[in-house]
C-alpha cells in the first residue's frame, strides 16, 4: 500500500488553492479549445506550451493535465452537436454521438459522453497509480538495446499502422528524424547540418516544431482551404443533460467494454486513443446486431457512444502513465509533454519517481481532481460551451496565430526562431494538403535522439557487432509483438479492400 | 511534396559529406543515423512520386470516382491532388504568410503591441473579416492584454519596441 500513502501525499500537494487554480484553468482552457470545431486538445497543448514555462514544473504540469483532459471533453461536444470531430480519436464517438443529437436526445448523448469520458479516465488513473511505479521499476532493466527497440515499435506503429498510407507515414516520421539531427552531436560535440550558423548549433527546438504543425500551419490551412469547405449546423440540445436510470443501466455495461478495451492501448505505442476507440465502437456495433432489436443506424445508440468515450479517455490516461513511467510518448499529445519535461531539464522514466517524487504523486493526483472538475464543468454546461461558436473564425485563428507568435518569442526571444517557426508551418501546411499525417514527424523528432544514441551505445559498446540489437528476451518479444501488428494490419487492410460493410 | 522532401534529403547528404570528422572517432560516429534517415527519405520520395504516377494512370479511367469524392480524407492520388492546388485560396494564404513574415522581421522595432496587433489584422483579413477597421481594434486589444498577462503578469519578455518609453 505505499502507492496509497504517496498518492495521498500528491493529493496533499495538489490541494493547495494554487495548484487547485491552475487545475481548473487548464481544464476550462483544454475544454474551450477542444469545443473549437477543428482545433483538437494535441493544439490546445501545443499552444499552451510555450507559455507554461513561466510557470513552476509542478504547476505547469498540473495546468498541461487539465488542458490535456479538457480538450478530449471539448472535442467529443463538438463531434455530437456539430459533427465536426477535432481529433481523430473523437471520430469514432461522433457517428452515434450526432445521431443521437439529430434525432432530438443531445442533452442524453452529452451526458453519457461526459459519464464515459470521466469513468474512463477514472479507472486509468487509478490503474496508473499502481502500475507506473512497477513499470518504472522493470524499465530500469533496460539498455540501449531495449530503448532502441521501443523507439522503433512506437516508430513502426505511430507511422504505418495508424495511417492511411505507410509511405506517407514514414515519411513523414524520418523529417521528423532529420530535424532532430540538426545541431550539435551529443556524443562526439561535432556539429550536423549547421551550416555554421549559430542558431542551429543548438539543435532546431522541438517546442518550435511542435507549435509550427500543430497550430501554425493549421492556421494556413484553413484560411486557404477549409473555411471554404461547409460547416456543420449546430443542434440545440433541450432539457438537462442527465440520464434516466433505464438509460444509466443500458449504458453502463458500453462504459465498462470501452474502458476495458482502452485501457492496454495506453501503454503500446501505437499513436493514442485513434485504434481503441473505433475498437471499441466496433464491438458495440457487433453486440448490437445480435440483439432482438438493434438501435445502431438511424436513431444513435448510448451504447454506440458510450463504449468509445469511456475507451478514448481510458488509453489517455494510461499513456500518461506509461510516460511518466517509461518515458516513452504513444502520441502526439504525450510526446509535447515529454518536451515539456525536457525544458525543465527532468526526464521521464524510472529516476523520475526517484529524484522529484512530489511532482509525479501531485501530477498523478491532479489527473483525479481534473476528472471531477471536467465533470462538473462539462455536464451541467455543455452549452454555455457551444456558445464558444460565436466567436468570429477570422478573429478566433488571427488570436491563435499571435498567441503561436507569443509563445516562441517568448521562449527564445529570437528573430530567427520566427522564422524558423513560419518556414516549419509552411512545411506543415504542405503535408496537411497532401495528406501526410502529422503525428509521425513529432514522434520521430521526440524519440529521435533517444533512438540514436541508443543504437551507438549498443554498438559501440558491442564494437560494430550488429546482433547485439537483436538479443534479450525483452528485446525479442517487442519485436515480435510488432511483426506480429504489422501483419494483423496488412490484413485489414486487405479484408478493407475486398469488402467493407458501413 | 516528395520533391520538397528529396532537397531536405539532399542537404542532409551535402551536410553529411562536408562534416569534419576527425579519424579519432569510432564506427558508429556522428554520420551514422543521419545517413539511415537520407537513405530512407530518397527512398520513401521515390516510391511516393511511383505511387503518384500509378495512380495518375489508373485515374484516367477512373475519372468520374476521382472527382466525386473529397480531397481531405480521399487518397492521395495525383488527380486529387491536382484538385487541392486549384481550390487552395491564394490570397488568404499570402495574407496570414505574410502578415507573419511581416511580424517576424519588425517585432523587435515594433514592439509586441503594434506588432502583435497588426499580425492579428492581417491573418483576419486573410480569414476575410469583414470590417478591417474593427479588426484592427480587436487586434490591438487582444495584443495589448497579452501583454499585460505575459509580460507584466508572468514575467515573459516581450519588446515593448518603439513604445518602450511609456512603460
Amino acid at each position: 500500500m505505499d502507492a496509497l500513502s504517496l498518492l495521498a501525499d500528491g493529493f496533499a500537494g495538489a490541494f493547495t488553492l494554487q495548484n487547485l487554480l491552475w487545475v481548473l484553468i487548464g481544464c476550462l482552457l483544454g475544454t474551450a479549445v477542444g469545443v473549437m470545431p477543428g482545433l483538437g486538445s494535441s493544439m490546445a497543448v501545443a499552444l499552451l506550451l510555450p507559455v507554461t514555462f513561466a510557470l513552476e514544473p509542478t504547476a505547469a504540469f498540473i495546468m498541461f493535465a487539465g488542458v490535456y483532459f479538457g480538450g478530449l471533453f471539448g472535442d467529443s461536444t463538438m463531434g455530437i452537436l456539430m459533427n465536426t470531430p477535432g481529433q481523430a480519436s473523437a471520430i469514432a464517438s461522433t457517428f452515434e454521438g450526432h445521431r443521437m443529437a439529430k434525432n432530438g436526445r443531445a442533452a442524453q448523448a452529452l451526458a453519457v459522453a461526459a459519464i464515459g469520458a470521466f469513468i474512463g479516465g477514472f479507472i486509468s488513473s487509478i490503474l496508473v497509480v499502481f502500475l507506473a511505479p512497477v513499470l518504472a521499476d522493470f524499465s530500469t532493466k533496460f539498455g540501449p538495446a531495449e530503448y532502441l527497440a521501443l523507439a522503433i515499435f512506437a516508430f513502426a506503429a505511430t507511422s504505418s499502422v495508424v495511417t492511411d498510407s505507410a509511405v506517407k507515414g514514414l515519411l513523414s516520421l524520418a523529417l521528423g528524424l532529420g530535424v532532430a539531427v540538426v545541431g550539435i552531436d551529443g556524443v562526439t560535440g561535432i556539429p550536423r547540418f549547421t551550416m555554421d550558423s549559430n542558431y542551429l548549433f543548438d539543435g532546431i527546438s522541438l517546442v518550435t516544431v511542435t507549435v509550427a504543425i500543430l497550430a501554425l500551419g493549421e492556421v494556413f490551412y484553413s484560411a486557404s482551404v477549409a473555411r471554404h469547405q461547409e460547416e456543420g449546423k449546430i443542434i440545440r440540445p433541450k432539457g438537462r443533460a442527465w440520464l434516466t436510470g433505464a438509460e444509466f443501466k443500458e449504458a453502463a455495461p458500453a462504459w465498462g467494454r470501452g474502458t476495458l478495451i482502452g485501457l492496454p492501448f495506453g501503454i503500446i505505442p501505437a499513436g493514442g486513443a485513434d485504434i481503441p476507440t473505433f475498437l471499441a465502437y466496433g464491438t458495440e456495433r457487433k453486440l448490437d446486431r445480435r440483439r432482438k432489436n438493434p438501435q445502431f443506424g438511424d436513431k444513435g445508440a448510448i451504447r454506440g457512444l458510450a463504449a468509445p468515450e469511456a475507451a478514448g479517455n481510458a488509453t489517455t490516461g494510461m499513456a500518461m502513465g506509461a510516460l511518466l513511467a517509461l518515458g516513452l510518448p504513444i502520441s502526439a499529445t504525450a510526446a509535447i509533454m515529454l518536451a515539456a519535461f525536457r525544458q525543465y531539464g527532468l526526464q521521464p522514466g524510472p529516476l523520475l519517481f526517484e529524484r522529484s517524487p512530489e511532482l509525479v504523486w501531485a501530477l498523478l493526483a491532479s489527473f483525479f481532481i481534473a476528472m471531477v472538475v471536467l465533470l462538473a464543468i462539462n455536464l451541467p454546461f455543455a452549452m454555455l460551451w457551444a456558445k464558444l461558436l460565436l466567436i468570429p473564425a477570422p478573429y478566433l485563428y488571427a488570436g491563435i496565430t499571435v498567441f503561436c507568435g507569443l509563445g516562441i518569442y517568448a521562449t527564445s526571444s529570437s528573430t530567427f526562431d520566427l522564422l524558423l517557426l513560419l518556414g516549419i508551418g509552411l512545411l506543415g501546411f504542405l503535408m496537411r494538403m497532401n495528406d501526410y499525417p502529422l503525428a509521425p514527424l513529432i514522434i520521430g523528432m521526440v524519440l529521435g535522439p533517444l533512438a540514436e544514441t541508443s543504437l551507438r551505445d549498443a554498438l559501440t559498446s558491442s564494437s560494430g557487432d550488429f546482433s547485439v540489437l537483436f538479443s534479450g528476451p525483452i528485446v525479442i518479444t517487442l519485436y515480435a509483438v510488432l511483426v506480429l501488428m504489422l501483419l494483423l494490419t496488412l490484413r485489414s487492410k486487405v479484408t478493407k479492400k475486398t469488402g467493407n460493410d458501413i | 511534396m516528395p520533391l520538397l522532401i528529396i532537397a531536405l534529403a539532399t542537404y542532409l547528404l551535402v551536410g553529411m559529406l562536408t562534416m569534419t570528422v576527425p579519424d579519432s572517432v569510432a564506427f558508429p560516429g556522428p554520420r551514422f543515423f543521419p545517413a539511415i534517415i537520407t537513405a530512407v527519405l530518397y527512398v520513401l520520395a521515390l516510391a511516393d512520386i511511383f505511387a503518384v504516377i500509378r495512380k495518375h494512370r489508373t485515374s484516367d479511367t477512373l475519372q468520374t470516382v476521382e472527382s466525386s469524392g473529397t480531397y481531405r480524407d480521399g487518397d492521395p492520388a495525383a488527380a486529387a491532388h491536382e484538385d487541392v492546388i486549384t481550390r487552395v485560396d491564394i490570397r488568404s494564404l499570402a495574407w496570414a504568410v505574410g502578415g507573419f513574415l511581416f511580424f517576424a522581421l519588425t517585432l523587435e522595432y515594433l514592439g509586441w503591441v503594434i506588432g502583435a496587433g497588426l499580425l492579428f489584422w492581417c491573418v483576419a483579413r486573410g480569414f476575410g473579416a469583414k470590417n478591417p477597421l474593427m479588426a484592427l481594434i480587436v487586434g490591438l486589444t487582444v495584443s495589448s492584454l497579452a501583454y499585460i498577462a505575459f509580460d507584466m503578469g508572468l514575467g515573459l519578455n516581450l519588446p515593448s519596441g518603439i513604445l518602450g518609453g511609456g512603460f
